[in-house]
This record gives C-alpha cells, structure tokens and sequence, in this order.
C-alpha cells in the first residue's frame, strides 16, 4: 500500500502531467507561428491560375469558418480537448475533411515496422557486440572491431544513406528507389518479401548508426564493469567466461541500456524524417514535416500526441521497472 | 565460440543485403500492370499528395496535381507554347452580347463520358447548378464564389448549345471555362444528379466522397490503384479512348496505362530513377541532374537535342521584387534603377543559370506569343526609355545586344545556338553598368566610405536583405547572384534562404526587403488584367499586415494611382473583341511599372521537361512542337494522347 501511495501514483500523475502540459503546448506552439493553414490551403488551391481578389476574400473567410479557426484560441482549445476525450483528432487541414486519426493510421505502421525492427536488432546487435568487445578487449577481433565503430559512428547519417544508395540503388540497382512494399497488402510470403525488399535499404541506413553508438556504449559500460572486484574474483575462481559475462557483467551494465531502449522505443512515434525523405519511403516523419510546413494544426497534435505519450509511458514503465532488473534500485 | 558469433554476424551483415536483393526481380516500381512496363507510362508527380481516394474534383480543399488532365475537361484550354485557344469541350469561341452580360457556347458533338453516355448541355447546366448550390463547404479553386459574383445563371438553348445570363458585365467570363491549369469541369449529370438525389438528409455534394470505381470521365484515364502514403497513382485509359476528348482531337489513343510516381524533391532521385528506366518523364530538375541524366540514360533528350536543351516557354518569369516599405532607400526608384544596372545578366544567366533561360526586362516571359505582344512592340520604346542619373544627365539604360552576347558565350564553350539569339535567349536587358548605378545612389543622398562601402545618408553602412526559396532552382540562383554583384558593388548584402511557407509568409505581412517571387503579367493569351487586378490600390496593406484578407496581393506595398486607372480601364475591355485596346493598355502598363522599376525581372521560366524514350516516343520537342510538353497542365494531356511504344 505504502509501495502505491509513495512510489506508483505519484509517477501516474506525474505522466498525466506530462501529458496535460505536451498537449496545451503543442496546441499553443503551431498558432504561434506564422503558419496559416488557410493560406497555405488557398495558396496551393489558386496556384497556377488567377482570382478575382473579391471571390478570393470570400473563399478565405468560408475556409476559416470551415476549419474552425474564426473561433478565438480559447474556443478551439476547449473544443480540442472536448474531441480528444471521445478519441477523435479532428479534420486535416492540408487534406481536408480526411480525419487525422486515418492519416496517422496510414502511415504509423510503415514507421513502426521500420523502427521497432531497426531499434530491437541495432540495440541487440549492439548490445552483444560492445559486451563482448568490452570483456575481451585484448582479442584482436575485438579491437578491429571497435576501430571500424570508431570510424562509422562518427560519420553522419546522411552520408551513410548516400553511399547505401549509391552503391546498392544507383550503381548496382538491386534495391528499389522509393516505396515501402508491391501489391496489396497480405500476410502471404509474396506481399512480405516485398516488404522485406523495399525496407532493407532505409533499415540498414539507420541500424549501421544505430548499432555503433549502442555499441559504443555498451563497450564503456563492459570495460569499467570488469574492473570491478567481483569480476576478478570470479575470474580468480575460474568462474566460467560465459557466466561472468553473461550473468554478472551484462546485467550490472543493463540499466542504462535498458532505459535507453525503452526512451527509444517511445521516441519511435516522432518518426524517421531523414529517412523517409533520402529513402522515400513511407511513415509519420514526413507527414510530421508536412504538417508543420503547411500549419496543419490537428495532425500535428496528432503525432505529437502520440509522441509525448509514447515517451512519457516509456519514462513511466522504466520507473516502474527499474526495481526488476537491478536488484539494489528499492524504495526507502 | 565468441569469434564464431561475431564472424557469423559480421557474415549476415554482408549476405543478408546480397541474397535479399537478388532474390527480387531488380526492378523497384511499386505495381506491376498486364504486358508490363511496355504498357506502362510513368510520368513524374509534382507532389506527393496524401488523400488520393476521393476523386470528387469539385470540393473545396481537394488536390488537383495532375490527375485533372488525365480525367477532366473544360471548354478551352490555352496552349503555352503557342498560345492557341484550343476548343476543348466547346465547338467554338465565346460568343458574348454588346454588353458582356450574356455568354453564348455551342458544344462539342461526338465526345462520350467513359460510360458511353454523350456529353451534352445537361451537363453543363447540371453543373453550374450543382456548383452553385449544391456545394455549401465552397468549391475548388473558388468556381462557386466567382460564379455567384456575377450571378451567373445557364440555360440549355439546344442539345449541344448553353446560354450564360450575368447579373453583370464581365467581358472574361470565359476565362472560368479556359484552363492553363485547370477551369470548372464539366460533370457527367446523369450520375452525380442520382448521387445528389440519394444524399442523406443534411448532406450536400460537399460530403459526396467518390470512389474510383464509380469513377465516369470526359479524359482518357480512369484511377485503378493508388499509394495511401500519396507515392503514386496508377490510370488505365479508358476503353473507347478514341471517344475521350483527347482522343478525338488528336485521333491518338495514349499508352495503355500511366502511373503517377513521386521521387521526392531531390532532383538527383529522378535522375537516378530513369537511368534505372522507372521513369519516362520529369518535370524538372536543376542542371546537374539533367547533366547525370545524359551520362547515365542514353535514350533521354529534353525539348532540345543539344544546349540549351531545356523547353523555355513556361508563363512565369522571375524577379527580384522590392518591399517598398521595407528598406527606406528602395522606395526610392533610383536607387532600384542602381540595383539593376549592377547587376551583370549575362553573367547571371550563364555563369549562375548556365545559359538555359530567356531574358527579359519585363515581367512577362518571351514565349513566341507574348514576344510578338510585348517584347517586340516594346524593343524601340526600351532602347529609347532615358532615366536621370543626376544632373540632368540622361541616361538609356537599354542593351538590346544582350541575346547576342549570351549566344557568344554558348560558342566559346563549344555549343551551337539552335537558331536566332533573340529566339533563343530572350530579349535585351538594363546594361551592366556600375559608374551610372554609382550616380544614381549619389543622387539618392548615398555615399561610400574610404573600403568603397555604400554609406546611408545617415552615413551608416547600406545594409540590405534579399531572401529567397530555394525549392525554385533558378529564382535562387539568381537571388545569389545578385547578392554577388551588389556585394562586390558595396552594398552590405544578407542573403537569407527560407523554406516556401514562412517565406511565402513574409510577402503577406511585408517582412522583407528585397525577395525572389516568380509571375507573368500576361496569360499565354496575352491578356493582363486576371493577372494584374491584384494589384489595385483597394487591395493595399501597409508593410506589417497581411494582405491576403483583403484578396489582392499588395507584396510590394506599392499604391500608384496610374497603376489603378490602367486596371479599371482594362476591366472593361474583351480581351479577344477588343485585343488591340487591350494590349495597349497592358503596354501603359508595363512602360509604367519599368519606368518606375518596381521589379528587377531577369529571365523567364525554363524547365528540363526531360523524357526517356525507352519505352516511349513521341512526345513533343522544339522540331516537332505539336503540343506543349508540359504535361502536367490541361494542355499537356493532348502530348500523352500522342505517345506511342518505341519498339
């Protein structure tokens, strides 16, 4: 009960807060900018052609009101909220009326499917590498592999994609330039192998970077652990390699490696902008970008939304579980 | 057993791209079609459009990029290249009573809906009807609101044959009915009158959400398949297509299927795709990824085999235009006439556009049409216009030989100019002169200081801002060469690059000085005034407030009253009836506006409409210039009626 009261709820209301506060942020920020959604709708309506400036006046004031925005900021923030409860996200602006909740629907799977597999392999991959590189960091396997690291990491993702595309797209053709998969969408091997096909390229992309700062990472953590007493005792007691590294130094470096997939796996929400756009290939990024761009007020609360609730859940669930997996993180 | 795992590893890492790759077919276009890619013509989209389901044209706020061209028709289209008034849907011209207040169309016999119903004056009665009324959340590209303006009511006079009542005069009338980029499409009534009648209660054709299946067009392509991420739509040409509108005018019948595909907006992508023969055509690209695009694709040509190999005549021209509240010392015209006659254009557009563009002083491209408007009949008034550099010394600031001088260039560097330099590469432009600039800012209270700075009369340094988007290649590149130039003139130049919508944003509100906008004061008819009203006084906002709520455009913030007197008196004039009147209001126009310089224009359009001829042939070029290439306007569909397999 203590264990509720003093540790569990106080974490539940501080991620209502988090969530109340992105929220009443990320409605106020958009409206903020210079941004008019109208204008950028009426721009694109009347691009190419002429209007009568009259007509054009009259069409402006009808989309205001179409779009709720002749209504003052307090007015929309109420009505946002009141749609919020009963789940719905409200009309896109840039595509209107199609519901935000259907354009998010379209596209967040294509941003999951490439990030939850691009973050469980980089981070497991990574993870067990920089272990391993770390405990036997004399083998020479070990130190070729951390100056490969050494010398990817640094090197920005947009170079890594070029060359990918370069070599694998342009020169050798044997991935597809754009998309995300051919034909209708089926659990058939057909459909998937399509899917693996169109992904490897953008996956690849972002589990290189990936992989080498989580390796990195886990390198450091390895080689201060198996300084420590306990490991040179074990080795001292001829403790197997593979228990020491396994069940000993592993798990005392896991925490941070924990949290850092968990944060990871709530930012996935926020999209592969870059990736999107080098690889085009489908997903929340760039309907993001293009909501930002074009003042597309609601889906960008959309994403958002599901962003700050992606990341405070994570930070939540990390809390809450932190007890799990090291045994010395109690409540005093 | 450590090494093993890392060296099993390392081998995925290497195999796993390999076998994936090999596996597929290495093709990477995302639908296949009956008779593959030899039925299949893939043109380049120019956006990436996410709502792609509702093909209900007529709503407000719905897109139109390109897939109105491959469905829908009108009554004229307006051909850019020649500037002909193509009768589309109508058998005829406008015919308008004395007073302009009724309107008069006979229609176009023998052209069937892809149902096989004819298209007749139901149609266009249902239309204008369903338009006005039946649309309550407003109509595309506001048909609704200008036919409302002038009430404008329609009545069937015949089979094929419509009278338009206007509570009003409107000698332009037609012009709602005339399409560069689009114009009020006809509906097919004997479908969307059962949809209207069978909408529930509270529901308008606003709501009406139409399916591709259900899908009945005047055009030659119906939608099959689309990407819900808005990468690409996928048409088959309908089955009678000698009877779609296209068909019957150019007797062509178009490739079986056309797939709208977008790349993204790197112009290298594009070169990358038709090189991997996953693109026939594009619409544009910078110079280097057409350069990619010749090494890596020996099939491609653009509108010329050989330099300058891009199609000139787009109906836009480029300019660097002043906010005449802005920097104070703009407002004055010596000073802007200074900021022209220091910059060099044949520098800017060799050494900056690489040659590819025409020129022009005015804010009107050079196409053959408007040349034989404008720029001709104007050549003597140019060459003899005389400005005041101080002093009473009177300058003409004209260089007629500016063509001749681009056309220099291009054969010092090997190329061979495909015909007359002013055909070529447009007219004269404002001489590069820095010694006339020089007294005109000293006219203007200028000063420069002992490193050759420009001082402000309050003696401090001249600073000024341009700022520019650079998602329009050769605006861009001309915003940074004149940055160049009146930076080594002395000018303090920031050169400010900013994405469309807050840049966009800042010419509504008058947050900058000098910016790079794009326009033509002329239709590809030559008529002034649609493009020109904008303009009026009675649309002004002071520099700080938007100008959009008012309905005109006020960029520049400029109020003139001879501005405001040549508009109205071009408003009442029928552009075809009374051409001559016309156009020599529009010349007033154009001399005042030059006079003044309220822009610094430099060239006009160009764009690598660049195809692959691969899979395809017969799309226009400057030999056999049938129809204008630009595929992506009206106009343009008449080119892909005329595509046939190469092999």
């Amino acid at each position: 009960m203590n264990l509720l009261r003093t540790y569990i709820l106080p974490r539940i209301f501080q991620w209502f807060l988090v969530v109340f506060i992105g929220i009443t942020v990320t409605f106020l920020i958009p409206r903020l900018s210079p941004i008019n959604p109208v204008d950028e709708i009426l721009a694109r309506m009347t691009a190419f052609q002429t209007m009568d400036p009259e007509a054009f006046k009259t069409m402006r004031e009808t989309t205001l009101a179409l779009y709720g925005l002749d209504k003052t900021l307090l007015e929309q923030y109420v009505l946002y909220w009141q749609r919020l409860m009963v789940g719905d996200l409200g009309p896109s602006f840039g595509n209107f009326p199609r519901p935000v909740t259907e354009i998010i629907a379209t596209a967040l799977p294509w941003t999951i499917g490439l990030l939850l597999t691009t973050t469980i392999i980089s981070w497991t991959a990574g993870v067990l590498l920089g272990s391993l590189a770390g405990y036997f960091h004399n083998r020479r396997w070990a130190q070729v592999f951390e100056r490969v690291v050494v010398v990817i990491y640094p090197v920005p993702y947009l170079i890594i994609a070029f060359v990918l595309i370069l070599i694998f797209v342009a020169e050798l053709k044997w991935f597809p330039l754009m998309g995300g998969s051919r034909g209708d969408a089926a659990l058939t091997w057909e459909y998937i192998s399509t899917l693996i096909y169109f992904g490897f390229m953008p996956a690849l992309s972002v589990v290189i970077g990936a992989t080498a700062f989580r390796f990195i990472m886990a390198k450091s953590l390895t080689t201060t652990e198996i300084a420590s007493d306990y490991v040179q005792y074990a080795e001292l007691a001829a403790v197997p390699k593979r228990k020491i590294i396994l069940f000993y130094v592993a798990r005392n470096t896991m925490l941070p490696q924990v949290t850092d997939l968990a944060l990871s796996l709530g930012l996935i929400f926020e999209g592969a902008l870059i990736t999107e756009v080098l690889f085009t290939y489908p997903g929340i990024g760039f309907v993001l970008y293009n909501a930002i761009y074009n003042g597309d007020y609601n889906v960008i609360m959309g994403i958002t939304l599901l962003s700050i609730i992606g990341v405070a859940t994570a930070a939540l669930l990390i809390d809450l579980l932190y007890p799990l997996f090291d045994p010395r993180v109690r409540l005093r | 057993m450590v090494r093993k795992v890392v060296l099993l590893l390392l081998l995925a890492l290497l195999t796993v791209p390999t076998l994936v790759g090999l596996a597929q077919e290495p093709q990477g276009l995302p639908v296949e079609v009956p008779g593959g890619r030899e039925n299949l013509w893939v043109f380049d989209r120019i956006y990436r459009l996410p709502t792609e389901a509702n093909w209900n044209i007529w709503k407000s706020g719905i897109h139109t990029a390109f897939f109105h061209a491959l469905m829908h028709e009108t009554f004229w289209n307006r051909d850019q290249e020649t500037g002909a008034f193509i009768h589309a849907l109508a058998a005829g011209d406008p015919v308008y009573n004395d007073d302009f207040t009724e309107m008069s169309v006979d229609l176009r016999q023998g052209v069937l809906w892809s149902d096989g119903e004819e298209f007749n004056a139901d149609d266009v009665v249902y239309t204008i009807n369903a338009l006005r009324n039946s649309y309550p959340g407003g109509t595309q590209s506001g048909w609704s609101v200008q036919l409302d303006e002038f009430g404008a009511e329609v009545e069937k006079t015949g089979d094929y044959s419509v009278k338009f009542t206007l509570s009003r005069s409107n000698p332009r009338f037609h012009t709602l009915f005339e399409s560069r980029w689009n114009g009020i499409y006809m509906m097919p009534s004997h479908v969307v009158a059962e949809v209207e009648a069978n909408l529930a209660e509270g529901e308008s054709l606003s709501d009406w959400f139409w399916d591709a299946e259900d899908m009945v067009v005047l055009g030659n392509y119906l939608p099959i398949d689309w990407d819900e991420n808005g990468y690409w739509q996928l048409f088959q040409r309908r089955e009678d297509p000698e009877n779609s509108l296209a068909g019957v005018i150019t007797g062509g019948s178009g490739p079986p299927y056309a797939l709208g595909i977008w790349y993204g907006n790197e112009n290298i992508k594009k070169a990358i795709a038709m090189s991997r023969g996953e693109l026939d055509v594009y619409f544009d690209v910078d110079i280097e990824s057409f350069e990619t695009t010749l090494d890596t694709t020996p099939t491609a040509r653009s509108w010329f085999t050989a330099f300058p190999w891009a199609y000139p005549n787009e109906v836009s021209s480029r300019a660097m235009s002043f906010n005449l509240e802005g920097d104070p010392l703009v407002a004055n015209k010596d000073v802007r006439w200074a900021l022209a006659l220091a910059i060099n254009i044949v520098e800017l557009q060799t050494e900056y556009i690489g040659g590819i563009a025409k020129v022009t002083p005015i804010n009107i491209p050079p196409t053959p049409k408007l040349q034989e408007l404008y720029h001709e009949p104007l050549e003597q008034w140019l060459i003899d216009l005389q400005i005041d550099l101080g002093d009473g010394e009177m300058y003409n600031p004209y260089d007629p030989t500016v063509p001749d001088q681009i056309a220099a260039w291009a054969e010092d560097y090997g190329h061979t100019v495909p015909g007359a330099p002013r055909d070529v590469f447009g007219s004269g432009w404002w001489k590069f002169d820095t010694d006339a600039a020089e007294k005109l800012l000293m006219k203007a209270g200028l000063s420069r200081d002992g490193g050759g700075n420009w001082l402000t009369p309050d003696g401090e340094i001249w600073s000024l801002d341009i700022q520019s988007d650079p998602s329009e290649n050769d605006a861009y590149r001309m915003g940074q060469a004149a940055a160049d130039m009146w930076a080594e003139f002395g000018i303090d130049v920031n050169f400010i690059t900013l994405d469309r919508s807050t840049w966009t944003q800042n010419h509504r509100v008058g947050a900058f000085e000098v910016s790079t906008p794009w326009q033509s004061f002329a239709l590809a008819s030559g008529d002034m005034w649609p493009n020109v009203r904008g303009y009026h006084s009675k649309y002004y906002a002071p520099s700080g407030e938007d100008y959009n709520p008012l309905g005109g455009d006020s960029l520049r913030r400029q109020q003139e009253t001879v501005l405001d007197e040549l508009i109205d008196a071009m408003e009442s004039v029928n552009p075809v009836a009374q051409e001559e009147e016309n156009l020599a209001l529009a010349h007033e126009f154009v001399k005042h506006w030059t006079e003044n310089m309220m822009d610094i224009t430099t060239i006009a359009f160009k764009k690598f409409v660049t195809w692959d001829e691969k899979y395809w042939t017969g799309f226009p070029t400057a030999e056999n210039p049938n129809y204008q290439p630009l595929y992506w306007f009206m106009g343009g569909k008449f080119a892909i009626q005329n595509l046939t397999p190469t092999s």
